[in-house]
């Protein structure tokens, strides 16, 4: 039988990824531990690689970028447990309580705002929330303001933009997590006298494990490294990280320390996925044990 | 179950249809403001066709639009090459070697697109590689490819390995079992992945903001540009309401290929959401 090693297929991938991620992103690391050199004579490239040092790490952790870093992760954090608890009910009613057209449409409406740009998807809510905006207008002229909405350039129409962005991140896995149970699961439980709410808790949400996970890390994980959401709605002053580091590149071009950050922010967003990782899985494992009713691991 | 009134239910619905009108508030507005008057997007004046009359006068735009579709058509088909023998190649016989691989690609999907796009450019001043489109296109095609991968290894997950060697032992070459056989199968998956990697590349901001040159502006970045400089005028809106129909269309499109290719709507949201 003649048959070519599969592997032979996925070589081109290899070579693309090599090329233009493995190698860029060594030079990301390469540069973090460089300096800043003079732009000259038609030289594109501003960093010097003579005496390697940890400087700019230490350079990077000073405030304000010390104090941003804390708050990215402050509104990454809060941003993925809105989006969690917005769509954990919603993706369950899909899931269960939806008929098949009805679940077509409302997978639809999730999808289209996905696919459609960003950019202005979140000046929209600019056009919404501005202090002489609509929204702001109206409630002004029903009497149910005194004041126009100051909200533009807050935290506050940040976070509101995040969650929006990246709420239907959130959505898919969870549906599909759902969709995926076998009901018998769920009358099972309710049979042996579970309520509503002891069901949800202790037989669907921990077979559901697998879609929480990926929708915590798909919400979460891009969040960190946005910045289009808050230079949109937050204005000059910067909230997120990922302004800050496209300042060092596109602005003040000390690419050196904005090599630092980025690898910084990779380090951040991997130690806090591991932590929260491990927490899953040790209070997982409590939960399993502190019921005399194991449950079984997740069905093939 | 009996059909009587349940609050739970009814609870859960209203929640449901409530996070809809959330999601799609924004996006009303992006059409209803592209047929505003006013000089600038954020005041509201009156209804009217002002800005779809003019939107086709301003050239940087115009220029924007076509820049992001050449860019997107060149980084889906690189996309659809690598991603798309990556992908059978998963799906096929895996070895030992599908685990590095797998995080590989795992690797590129969990990458923060602002670090992604940073190592582009150090890249690319390096190789002095200076064609915009070049660029662009090559930076897209890395994230899409990733995904039509993973679409692709789904789509093929199930089938039957003697398949195979049903064609092999027929006296079909391997390429000509691959060409026959494994792509017909795999185009579903093929044609959903490469659409996602099309809008996601026509969308994309950060790292095109990044790797663009002066001459090869997409339109989300000559976006962002008029949004940081001065206000975003009533044409942004107007092209904002066509890719929304073109999205629309192309959804409705992919429905359509994926129903007839024998899929459940199980599968196709699976395959559109690239879960």
């Amino acid at each position: 039988m003649r048959r070519r090693p599969a592997w032979l297929l996925s070589i081109p991938a290899w070579i693309w990824y090599v090329t233009w991620f493995v190698i860029p992103v060594g030079i990301i690391v390469m540069y973090s531990f460089g300096r800043r050199g003079v732009i000259a004579n038609g030289e594109t490239d501003n960093v010097i690689l003579t005496n390697l040092s940890f400087d700019r790490y230490s350079e990077a952790l000073r405030a304000p970028f010390g104090t941003l870093l804390r708050l990215t992760l402050e509104t990454a954090a809060i941003g993925t447990a809105i989006c969690f608890v917005i769509a954990v009910p919603a993706a369950y009613a899909m899931a269960t309580k939806l008929g098949p057209r009805a679940r077509m449409v409302a997978l639809a409406l999730v999808i289209i705002p996905f696919w459609t740009s960003f950019l202005l998807r979140t000046y929209a809510w600019t056009i919404l929330l501005a202090s002489r905006g609509v929204l702001s207008e109206e409630l002004q002229d029903r009497g149910l303001r005194d004041t126009p909405i100051e909200l533009l350039g807050t935290r506050t129409a940040v976070q509101i933009g995040v969650v929006y962005n990246y709420l239907p991140l959130m959505v898919f896995p969870l549906f599909v997590a759902f969709d995926r149970l076998e009901p018998s699961l769920r009358e099972a439980a309710r049979d042996l006298g579970a309520g509503r709410l002891r069901t949800f808790l202790g037989v669907t949400l921990p077979l559901s494990a697998a879609g929480v996970t990926s929708g915590l890390l798909l919400v979460f994980v891009p969040l960190m490294g946005d910045f289009v959401t808050a230079e949109v709605l937050g204005k000059a002053q910067g909230t997120m990280i990922g302004q800050s580091i496209y300042g060092q590149f596109l602005d003040s071009g000390n690419w050196a320390l904005g090599s630092a950050m980025s690898v910084l922010l990779i380090g951040l967003i991997a130690a806090t996925v591991g932590c929260f990782a491990l927490a899953l899985r040790l209070s997982l494992l409590a939960f399993h044990s502190s019921r005399d009713l194991r449950l079984p691991r997740q069905a093939a | 179950m009996k059909r009587s009134i349940d609050p739970v239910s009814v609870g859960l619905k209203v929640w449901t249809v409530a996070m809809l009108a959330f999601l799609c508030i924004p996006i009303v507005i992006v059409v209803a403001w592209s047929f505003n008057t006013a000089n600038f997007l954020v005041f509201w004046e009156t209804w009217g066709l002002r800005w779809w009359r003019t939107a086709f006068d301003n050239e940087s735009l115009r220029d924007s639009v076509r820049t992001s579709f050449v860019v997107a058509a060149l980084s889906t088909v690189i996309a659809v090459v690598i991603g798309g023998f990556g992908g059978i190649a998963l799906a096929r016989r895996p070895g030992r070697w599908v685990v590095p691989f797998l995080v590989l690609l795992f690797l590129v999907l969990v990458t923060p697109e602002i670090v992604d796009a940073i190592s582009y450019l150090l890249w690319f001043t390096r190789l002095r590689l200076d064609d915009g489109l070049l660029r662009l296109a090559i930076s897209h095609s890395v994230f899409g490819s990733a995904i039509i991968a993973f679409v692709v290894r789904a789509r093929l997950a199930g089938l039957d390995n003697s398949i195979e060697d049903a064609a092999a032992d027929l006296g079909a070459t391997p390429t000509r079992t691959l060409r026959t056989i494994i792509l017909p199968l795999a185009a579903p998956g093929l044609f959903a992945g490469a659409l996602l990697s099309f809008t996601m590349s026509l969308d994309n901001v950060i790292v095109s903001s990044f790797v663009k040159t002066t001459d090869t502006v997409t339109f989300p970045v000559y976006a962002l540009g008029s949004l940081r400089t001065g206000g975003p005028k009533g044409d942004l809106a107007v092209a904002g309401t066509m890719f929304l129909m073109l999205t629309l269309v192309s959804l409705f499109t992919a429905t359509y290929a994926l129903r007839r290719a024998g899929g459940s709507s199980r599968e196709i949201v699976g395959a559109l959401a690239a879960e």
